[in-house]
């Protein structure tokens, strides 16, 4: 095994509230291997996007805090970085795409220039050399005439169009780890397609790590080599793609695949998990989930599950998931 | 661009359009003018005269013409207390009115642009405090108030400066201030909010991301956006400095245009008035097409139009 581009150890990112501590982010710990793509799924409010803007260092503080934990990227605890320090990771060796693309551009720049700037910043090219470097990302994403397009502002653009520049510029300087938090959502089927399709072929050509952030488990099904599922800003169960589709050890993960809209399927309703995501205010003993689990005992509701391996590669937050490693099929267990 | 300058230019020219049509109704709206210019006591026959040789006398929609072809010419007819052209008196007074007025817009952008960007970056801090004191008393406090302290303070406490007159550096010095603070504290309280709002847009974030400086941050990413709207404000604030130094002026016994007015409506000098309010008006106008200009140089998302 390969060392890890990023490990995320024990990370705690809590937020001050009117409320009291919201723990966003409660003991995560994960890592990403060298070109590989790792999926965070969850409901929106799980931490998937506090983990990785964590990883960022963009949470604001305040209200944001690291309370406890290492990020661990390329080896170095980046939580323990100065500003200048990490400001020379952000963009370079370690970049996101954010999930707005249409605001996620500055409205009075022309994307050629907001691309140069990063290559500006990391690599110390004059402005020329960058903006041609920028004409060369804008290629790479396949966006036609590129040339022309670098001189035009976003507002010039489509929605697709903006997030092949966001890719562009998050790619402009070769990172090691790629953040990618939910960079299809605000796109059509379509054109999401074209964008999966883009970040598969550039991880192979640039050999990236991807960190996925989606609630789209189709997504995962196309993109990912592992999962994991995140619940109430803990990790409940970790697994490679084809473990977890086959056979969900967690209840919760087990409603998400199953909440999955199937073509070969007529239904009347589609499935849904009851009830919603805890509020991150409140922390009352057990298992998180134990309200809206349909397996749910008096233990789960008294003791708070860890996540502990179950099988080769497999982790799982739930007191069932031996039992349920070794059980029938998941279809007959739901019908 | 051009099509977006011709457009504005087009709008700026209708409006002077329609000032000349205030102006010329101005003076007829009491009725028949020969009233304001003859003293009470005039006979019926010198008013008969009057009323012909000012034209008086003919329709209505004729008159308005005959003064909108010399008003475009700059010709407002004589001052009837100084004998010259009444657009002339006003011309010899502007460049010290437009000292005045641009001493004061420097002055508050001098003071509230740093000050905007440095609450909006420290915000709550103690520098956010004294911006939002800086602009509750520039915004409560009366121009005329202020003024009378200045004097107060500097001319007869200290003896600094000269309590009014015009002519040198050290006049402008209290009017340009007394002038400038409503402008500081509107200009200031906008742009900090306008910052405040932008660096907690996306591509902000985005901006980070990448891993832009702070000052580049502040400075680059925000500033030009929190400009936009400001700007607005910025010109609006141009005129109304203009029309402000009337009292400003008058106070400081400072030989402005705005000085020149209040004497003129004194004197019922009305070619005098009207001169000025056309000036003023042509000024503003043209002050406001500047600033669609300048968005349009600030602002992408407006030159394709």
């Amino acid at each position: 095994m390969s060392t890890p581009v990023l490990e995320i150890r024990n990370l705690k990112t809590y937020f001050a509230s009117d409320r009291g501590e919201v723990r966003a982010v409660d003991g995560v710990s994960l890592h990403v291997d060298a070109g590989e793509t790792l999926g965070v799924v969850g409901e929106s409010g799980s931490g998937k996007s506090v983990t990785s803007l964590s990883v960022m260092r963009l949470i604001a503080s305040p209200p944001g805090r690291y309370a406890d934990g290492e990020i661990l990227f390329e080896g170095r605890d980046i939580l323990k970085l100065d500003k200048a320090a990490m400001r020379d990771l952000r963009g370079n060796r370690l970049s996101m795409i954010f999930q707005e693309p249409m605001t996620s551009l500055n409205p009075v720049f022309t994307v050629g220039a907001q691309i140069a700037e990063a290559i500006m910043l990391h690599q110390h090219l004059p402005r020329p050399a960058a903006f041609a470097r920028a004409i060369d990302m804008l290629r790479l994403v396949n966006i036609p005439a590129p040339e022309r397009r670098a001189h035009e502002f976003p507002h010039q653009l489509s929605g697709g169009m903006r997030q092949r520049v966001m890719i562009a510029m998050a790619l402009s300087c070769n990172p090691k780890l790629l953040i990618a938090d939910e960079p299809t959502t605000a796109l059509d089927v379509t054109i999401q397609a074209q964008i999966l399709d883009l970040m598969r072929r550039l991880r192979a050509e640039l050999g990236m790590a991807i960190m996925l952030i989606t609630h789209d488990l189709g997504i995962v099904a196309e993109m990912c080599d592992r999962v994991v599922v995140m619940y109430g800003g803990r990790i409940v169960e970790e697994a490679d793609v084809i473990s977890l589709f086959d056979n969900p050890l967690h209840p919760y993960s087990e409603g998400l695949l199953a909440s999955i809209p199937r073509i070969d399927e007529d239904v009347e309703q589609l499935y849904a998990i009851e009830g919603s995501v805890p509020d991150p205010a409140d922390r009352s003993e057990g298992c998180a989930f134990a309200p809206r689990c349909r397996y749910a005992f008096e233990r789960c509701r008294s003791e708070t599950p860890v996540l502990s391996p179950i099988a080769d590669g497999r982790k799982a937050a739930c007191f069932l998931a031996g039992e349920r490693l070794t059980r029938p099929a998941v279809e007959q267990v739901l019908s | 661009m051009l099509g977006y300058v011709a457009t504005r230019s087009v709008y700026a020219l209708a409006v002077v359009f329609g000032v000349s049509i205030a102006v010329f109704f101005l003076i007829r709206i009491g009725g028949d003018p020969s009233a304001l210019f003859l003293a009470p006591e005039a006979s019926l026959e010198e008013i008969v005269r009057f009323r012909h040789q000012m034209g008086f006398d003919r329709p209505i929609l004729l008159q308005y013409v005959d003064f909108l072809s010399r008003a475009v010419r700059g010709d407002f007819g004589l001052s009837l207390r100084y004998d010259q052209p009444a657009m002339q008196l006003v011309l010899e007074r502007m460049p010290a009115t437009l000292a005045l007025s641009a001493a004061a817009l420097g002055i508050s952008l001098l003071i509230s642009v740093p000050l905007a960007i440095l609450a909006a970056s420290y915000r709550g801090s103690l520098i956010d405090r004294i911006g939002l004191l800086i602009s509750l008393v520039g915004q409560s406090f009366p121009t005329f108030w202020l003024a009378i302290m200045l004097i107060l303070i500097f001319s007869e406490r200290l003896h600094w400066l000269p309590p009014s007159g015009g002519g040198s550096w050290q006049n402008l010095i209290m009017p340009a201030l007394a002038l400038a603070a409503y402008s500081t504290a509107i200009i200031t309280r906008l742009l900090r909010s306008s910052m405040i709002e932008v660096l907690q847009s996306d591509y902000i974030r985005t901006a980070r991301g990448k891993g832009v400086s702070n000052a580049g941050i502040v400075l680059k990413h925000a500033l030009r956006n929190a400009a936009i709207p400001t700007l607005t404000v910025v010109g609006l604030q141009v005129g109304a400095l203009l029309g402000g130094a009337v009292i400003t002026e008058e106070i400081f016994a400072y030989p402005g245009i705005g000085r020149l007015a209040i004497q003129a409506i004194d004197n019922r000098d009305f070619t005098v008035v009207q001169a000025f309010v056309f000036l003023t008006a042509v000024l503003i106008v043209g002050i406001n097409l500047t600033v669609d200009l300048c968005y349009g140089l600030l602002d992408p998302r407006l030159r394709k139009r």
